[in-house]
């Protein structure tokens, strides 16, 4: 399958998102406007390039429904850390930059875990090594760098290798 | 009937609503008071997603599936995905130009791994 086609299939569902009236007209116009926006663009993008999306795409909906969910719960854990920090009276935190090994090597992989760790509790994704494997997270309570360790492997990239692998 | 359903949606929107502007103000408390650049973006990213969320979830009650109500949802989804970029290049940024974490940090495993 060729890119091109999967350009052309979901820049008129991005145009219905944004204009906010989902019809068969709306998805026409958004085709004929993707095509003009992309078309000129073609080298820029490798829109003849042929990719081969991963079979299973349609049986991980499941798990990525269950990582949406786990998203949510954390980003909603994450805000009630920080406002009890914001609010208590005097600020004690003891904040510190932590190296975490990933397991993931796909790029999508990487940045799924990278935009999980900086929505939950208490850590920020800063940089990533050279060769992909260690993301330096900067952690408000760098106390226990183990522990934080641990719970990023344990609790978040496992969902994320579920739902994106 | 309708009208019950109606002054329902109506308390509903208004509470996340609520939610949404208590949380934002939250993160701006937390800009102001949190030592260095690391820390505020810590608030920033994390309190700014919920906060817009409770903004836009009380639009989604109040509009339903007009075009306004589609506009908040996609408007939540952009804000899912780039709110944390946002943050991660901030800080990246802010320490390759050599911006100094604050007292009381206890360790710093990036040193020295900088990129050139």
């Amino acid at each position: 399958m060729k890119r091109r086609l999967i350009t052309y299939m979901a820049l008129p569902v991005v145009w219905c998102l944004v204009s906010g009236y989902v019809t068969i007209g709306s998805l026409f116009l958004g085709l004929i406007f993707g095509m003009l926006v992309v078309e000129p663009f073609s080298k820029l993008y490798r829109l003849d390039e042929v990719v081969h999306p991963t079979g299973d795409w349609i049986a991980k909906i499941p798990k990525k429904v269950k990582y949406f969910y786990v998203l949510i719960k954390e980003i909603i854990k994450a805000n009630i850390v920080v406002a009890k920090i914001v609010l208590s009276p005097k600020i004690d935190i003891k904040p510190g930059i932590i190296a975490v090994p990933i397991r993931t090597k796909t790029n999508i992989g990487i940045t799924g875990i990278a935009n999980t760790i900086t929505l939950t509790p208490g850590t920020l994704t800063v940089d990533i090594s050279d060769d992909k494997s260690v993301l330096y997270v900067h952690s408000i309570d760098a106390t226990n760098p183990q522990g934080i360790r641990d719970s990023i492997r344990d609790d978040l990239e496992r969902y994320v290798l579920e739902a994106f692998e | 009937m309708a009208g019950e359903l109606a002054f329902v949606a109506d308390i509903l929107s208004i509470v996340s609503l609520l939610i949404g502007i208590f949380f934002l103000s939250l993160g701006m408390i937390g800009l102001l008071r949190l030592p260095d650049v690391y820390n505020r973006l810590h608030a920033t990213t994390k309190v700014g997603t919920l906060g817009a969320f409770g903004v836009l979830l009380s639009i989604i009650i109040q509009e339903g599936a007009s075009p306004m109500g589609i506009k908040a949802l996609t408007v939540a989804l952009f804000i899912l995905l780039t709110s944390p970029i946002s943050g991660h290049m901030i800080a990246r940024a802010a320490y390759r130009m050599g911006v100094k974490c604050c007292e009381g940090t206890c360790m710093d495993e990036y040193a020295g791994k900088r990129r050139k």
